[in-house]
């Protein structure tokens, strides 16, 4: 039998009252790391800089533009690291919810009945720290696909699983 | 001619040797095409190239066409194709064998195309599409329009319901046909800065790919002469520029108007059944058929000229078509009533009429940003470059500012009811986003740590074919529009395919 039901809007499942989970802590080591390299980086062209360019102004006013460098380092880092707490993450008994971003804060829900396929990668830091990517791919654009960084192994597989055998189920 | 029968493996039309050899050919010539250029030039200076006469060259040529048409007959002989109970088979490839099969049920779309070539050799070629990614689509070159138009119906037509096959061809109503007039108009109403862009980059283009040539005409010094000569009296500057603007915007109008026809000359949309097909085009012709089913959104737009003649485009949205396939999707020219009509036809119960919801006035402010910085943009290199006479296109700036927050945050609207969510924006034109609440692949919610504090935020809506985003609405609301939209999706169980 065919029914509808007036929906009362305030008895819907509500996003605000979802409890979302953290991801691992371990994530954060490699980010600390990418950024170590990324700012390396930065410095040591600097200081070939320091070596190779001639020019009165670079030279005079080096130690000026170090210190920027370095301040503009110090923010990025402070900012990944308050970033990197408004990560998280919420399975739910039909969507899986995603939350990022400090400056964008963004919430993005799939509902596993749209989920094409799941993909878990693990980079070379994430086997050693036993972490794991979990990425969600849906029909859409490329904005509307999923990436959990930083998930617990254990968690993660156990999520790929819960998540393949609802989607093979609703076909 | 022979009763198709798709049941066995069967080859295209042996006139497809010729297309797939006109195809190679055009390939070839086109990739080579600078080289071509440089070494004819070079040809024309030197007599000789490396110790290359006219004669070697001829043969290499002729050496090359062969070579051509042998893969050409090649590929013809090793393309086969042939259909199942539910799916369509396909096998290709000279030294490498390819196998395609698509099942019938995942077939987004069918056309039918004939350019100039295949016009001549009264040929069609007919294309399958599927929703995945680009590299998917087979594309069959040479088939006589009866055998194509059988294919494609029975690729449509499921295994189960044979009944179809008879209904289909009774019910087929030619609802709207373009008139060249409305043609016309729909030219004239189009945006013509696009069309300056396009003559303008392949102007450009072509000045880049001859540079060396133009050089050697002089024809740099010569217009610099002709400059240098006219710096006496700026009222001839000044008339130079006009004349110059003046030609420029004549021009694309120009192209507007012929782009707009040849590509939609003769645009019919012919209502079947449970399908809409469209066919158009002078040089190119395209037919293809839509499936309501398969359609992710609708997005209709018009502006004001087009308003006050009555145009309206309608272009349909699916789920990860190809950038030149996407142009085939939109038709033009609609009057208003055959644009309900056709509205209705794809989305069945749409009603306009529920109230709409507007953005907050926040979202005034974040344009007036926009044009904030555009101004510096404009602003910057303009002093370093002009001086203080800069100062004075910031009077036409801020009208044109103004003019645009509120014509923008005007029309920018968002209605949702129980089936359909329906987004309204544009500055120049105006844009209607129609999009079934089941086809949404995933919802996502934004907000700045700015609009955090005064609880603003965006809701971004994501189907297999484009995002779209309601801006700038009270944080309550952005959440119990995500919270509806989940729920709608999650609790229906229908596909979205």
């Amino acid at each position: 039998m065919f029914i509808n039901q007036q929906i009362e809007i305030n008895n819907l499942p509500e996003i605000s009252s979802v409890e979302l989970k953290p991801i691992s802590k371990n994530y954060f080591k490699i980010i600390i790391l990418n950024k170590a390299v990324l700012y390396a980086i930065v410095i040591g062209l600097l200081i070939t800089g320091k070596f190779k360019i001639q020019e009165e102004a670079f030279q005079d006013n080096f130690i000026y533009i170090v210190g920027l460098v370095i301040i503009g380092c110090l923010l990025n880092f402070i900012l990944s690291l308050l970033a990197f707490k408004k990560r998280k993450y919420a399975i739910r008994d039909k969507d899986v919810i995603y939350s990022k971003g400090l400056l964008v804060n963004s919430i993005t829900t799939v509902p596993i009945s749209r989920i094409q396929h799941i993909e878990e990668s693990r980079s070379w830091l994430a086997r050693k720290l036993n972490l794991a990517t979990l990425k969600i791919f849906t029909a859409g654009e490329s904005g509307s696909d999923l990436k959990i960084d930083g998930l617990p192994l254990e968690e993660a597989r156990k999520i790929n699983d819960f998540l393949s055998t609802r989607v093979n189920e609703s076909i | 001619m022979k009763a198709s029968d798709f049941s066995k493996p069967i080859r295209q039309s042996s006139k497809g040797i010729i297309i797939i050899f006109a195809f190679n050919a055009y390939n070839f010539v086109r990739r080579f095409f600078v080289l071509f250029i440089a070494f004819g030039i070079s040809l024309t200076k030197k007599k000789t190239f490396a110790h290359v006469t006219p004669t070697v060259i001829f043969l290499v040529i002729i050496g090359i066409l062969i070579v051509l048409l042998v893969l050409a007959i090649l590929k013809y002989l090793n393309f086969k194709f042939y259909l199942s109970k539910d799916d369509f088979h396909l096998s290709t490839g000279i030294i490498n064998k390819d196998n395609t099969i698509i099942s019938k049920s995942k077939i987004q779309n069918v056309y039918i195309k004939q350019n100039f070539l295949q016009q001549i050799i009264n040929v069609v070629s007919l294309n399958i599409e599927t929703a995945g990614d680009n590299k998917s689509e087979i594309s069959i070159k040479a088939l006589d329009k009866p055998t194509a138009l059988k294919l494609k119906k029975e690729l449509f037509t499921k295994s189960n319901s044979t009944e179809t096959l008879t209904d289909v061809v009774e019910s087929r109503n030619v609802f709207f046909r373009v008139s060249l007039k409305r043609l016309f108009l729909e030219g004239i109403s189009q945006n013509h800065l696009r069309s300056f862009l396009i003559i303008t980059s392949f102007v450009f283009g072509l000045y880049y790919e001859f540079k060396d040539y133009f050089r050697d005409l002089k024809l740099k010094q010569g217009l610099e002469e002709l400059i240098h000569l006219d710096k006496e009296s700026l009222l001839n500057i000044i008339i130079i520029n006009t004349v110059f603007i003046l030609v420029a915007i004549l021009i694309s109008l120009l192209f507007s108007v012929l782009k707009t026809v040849v590509t939609n000359f003769n645009l019919e949309v012919v209502e079947n059944q449970k399908t809409i097909e469209i066919n158009k085009g002078l040089f190119n012709k395209v037919s293809l058929s839509l499936t309501p089913s398969r359609i992710q959104n609708i997005v209709i737009k018009t502006n004001r000229i087009k308003r006050y003649f009555d145009l309206h485009t309608l272009s349909v949205k699916q789920a990860m078509v190809t950038v030149k396939q996407r142009k085939n999707f939109v038709i033009i020219a609609l009057e208003k009533e055959q644009l309900k009509h056709l509205v209705d036809k794809l989305l069945v119960n749409y009603t306009s009429a529920i109230e709409r919801s507007n953005p907050k006035g926040y979202y005034k402010r974040i344009l007036a940003l926009n044009m904030f910085a555009l101004a510096l943009i404009i602003n910057v290199p303009g002093f370093i470059l002009f001086g203080n006479i800069m100062w004075y296109i910031n009077i036409a700036l801020v009208l044109f500012s103004v003019l645009y927050v509120t014509v923008t945050y005007r029309k920018a609207f968002y209605k949702i009811d129980d089936q359909f969510l329906t987004i309204g924006s544009g500055f120049i034109d105006t844009t209607t986003n129609i999009l079934e609440i089941h086809k949404i692949q995933a919802v996502k919610l934004k907000q700045t740590i700015f609009q955090k504090r005064i609880q603003i935020s965006s809701v971004i809506i994501s189907t297999a074919s484009k995002s779209v985003k309601i801006p700038y609405v009270s944080e309550t609301e952005a959440k119990s529009i995500y919270d509806y939209l989940l729920f709608k999706v999650e609790s229906q169980n229908r596909d979205w395919m």
